[in-house]
């Protein structure tokens, strides 16, 4: 348990350190900056929600969280491997699925910390205003679902090539943004619309926001976390397979 | 393979047997065979000739194209026990910047289930104690090394294999790491250290293992792979006041095989150095000439291996 918490631990503090926090803190304030300015005119609840769904959310799920989550997921391994330090770890009498698994568990941790906060900044500003707190809790859990379904798969690779961040960055912006929005039978399989299920299946008036916005979602945060914790389990699964077979040049 | 081969070891450690192992095109290691066991080995090669790629090779980072690796029995790709058992000092600067060098230390020893006290005897033993609270960051070159150093040595390994340890180190801290592997040598470990610098693999080493591009090209221990290189040409100095005449006369002699002038110093080459003494001195005195200086070269490490990069 001590090799894991210690990995755990030492992925967290590689991936916080520096202006990289800062600045990604930054951005996640942003949508609740949006919020903020679009709530001064909002008298009514209605309409404090209406605006919460709409480009603060927008902005949270489309580009805070796959930014966030991209830049812990692929740097977990990623700055280890550019950094020459992953001999370090990986010369150790350890199984490999527990590196895997500390290091996934590490850099969702990260990015949470990152989007989390921004979705809670999100959320206290519409309880203040409106009173209406109700969006806090399924918010956190959404967004926590989609930053470990994302962070599973910018993990692998991160692992897989140093230009992680721009292939995520296309795949993210063409895939998740506009293919799964504009194709409605693909957005079961979009790691974006994970979380956006759980929070509608929570809160179900935000599910006619969402769709009016972000096209179909399907409600339910029992089949969101299943799906969540597959993509993870199948991430794990695969780094142990290539920390086992693949060269470290 | 057997021990009587100068490339083998009676025990070994470590067997690398007839490992290839290429990247696309590039062959950096080729149908190598050999072998490690207790006492410092050192690996020796110009830069390119494939150290590094044998020794990540024998760590387990790379796979062998071809051929089979055994660390203490079992292939390190398949067993990551064996990592109870081995420790990396890698060539690049491999540390975690934000961390203190003790940090640094007990991070490995965490990682690896050594005790905290390993990590104080670690940090002691490469001379650290007023730096260790420091981030690593804000460390010369010298100090990194030896903080890479203290990590691999948390573990107590019985087999430490490090990839050019003394890069960056000033002498004193050379020396003083120097002397460090050779008590772990003196206690029955197997240490294999590459370098591309001659004199400290031989004041290191108990025995070399010369590679050039990617193939073994001498094993043994300095005066054997001298001994084994019969071919290699000895190098002669004289000098002599009237040099010119003198080098003419040899040329001549059956026992040289080259001379060079320079000023009134004759470099000589030959195959047999008692012949060319016993030649030498009545080829002087039948020429009227004085003969002041008769010195072969120093056997070092360096002159074979000289021989061995020219001779490819």
């Amino acid at each position: 348990m001590k090799p894991f918490v210690a990995l755990v631990a030492g992925t967290l503090r590689q991936q916080l350190g520096g202006r990289r926090l800062l600045l990604l803190l930054l951005l996640g304030l942003v949508p609740a900056a949006v919020l903020g300015v679009l709530l001064a005119d909002q008298r009514t609840v209605i309409g404090a929600r209406q605006a919460f769904h709409e480009a603060p959310l927008v902005i949270l799920f489309f580009v805070v969280l796959p930014v966030a989550s991209l830049v812990f997921g692929s740097g977990a391994l990623g700055d280890e491997r550019r950094d020459a330090t992953l001999s370090f770890i990986l010369l150790r009498p350890l199984p490999r699925s527990l590196l895997a698994a500390a290091k996934l568990l590490g850099a969702w941790l990260a990015a949470f910390a990152v989007v989390g906060v921004g979705a809670a900044a999100m959320a206290v500003v519409l309880g203040v205003r409106s009173g209406d707190w109700s969006p806090l809790g399924p918010l956190l859990l959404g967004t926590a679902l989609s930053c470990l379904a994302y962070v599973s798969v910018f993990l692998v690779l991160g692992y897989l090539t140093a230009r992680a961040v721009l292939v995520g960055l296309l795949y993210v912006f063409v895939w998740e943004t506009s293919m799964t929005g504009t194709i409605p039978s693909l957005a079961s399989v979009s790691l974006m619309r994970i979380g956006l299920s759980a929070y509608a299946g929570l809160v179900p008036i935000g599910r006619v926001y969402i769709e009016d916005i972000l096209g179909v979602v399907q409600p339910g945060a029992g089949g969101a976390a299943l799906k969540a914790a597959v993509v993870a389990i199948v991430a794990v699964g695969m780094v142990t397979l290539l920390l086992r077979h693949r060269d470290i040049a | 393979m057997n021990a009587l081969s100068p490339s083998w070891v009676a025990q070994p450690t470590v067997e690398v047997r007839t490992v290839s192992k290429w990247f696309g095109q590039k062959v950096a290691v080729s149908d190598l065979t050999c072998a490690f066991g207790p006492g410092i080995t050192g690996l020796l090669g110009p830069n390119g000739a494939g150290k590094t790629t044998l020794l990540r090779l024998l760590v387990g980072l790379l796979s062998p194209s071809d051929g089979e690796i055994r660390v203490l029995g079992r292939d390190p790709r398949r067993n990551p026990d064996v990592y109870r058992s081995l420790a990396l000092v890698p060539e690049e600067d491999a540390v975690y910047g934000f961390q203190t060098a003790r940090q640094f230390a007990a991070y490995a020893a965490v990682l690896s289930g050594a005790g905290s006290e390993a990590v104080e005897q670690a940090i002691a033993t490469v001379e650290l104690g007023d730096a260790a609270d420091r981030p690593i960051s804000g460390f010369s070159k010298g100090m990194r090394q030896r903080a890479k150093v203290a990590a691999a040595l948390v573990t107590d390994a019985p087999l430490l294999v490090l990839d050019e340890p003394l890069n960056g180190t000033d002498p004193v801290q050379r020396a003083h790491l120097i002397g460090v592997f050779r008590r772990l040598a003196a206690e029955g470990r197997t240490v294999i250290v590459s370098s591309h610098v001659l004199a400290e693999v031989e004041r290191m080493a108990d025995r070399v293992l010369a590679m050039v591009d990617g193939k073994l090209a001498a094993a043994g221990d300095v005066a054997a792979i001298r001994q084994a290189m019969t071919d290699i040409p000895y190098r002669v100095r004289l000098e002599a006041d009237e040099p010119r005449p003198l080098a003419a006369a040899l040329l001549d002699a059956a026992v040289v095989d080259s001379v060079a002038v320079a000023g009134r110093i004759l470099t000589v080459e030959t195959g047999d150095l008692a012949g060319l003494g016993a030649t030498v001195a009545p080829l002087a005195r039948s020429l009227g000439l004085r003969l002041s200086l008769f010195e072969p070269e120093d056997l070092s490490l360096e002159s074979v291996f000289r021989y061995l990069v020219r001779g490819r």
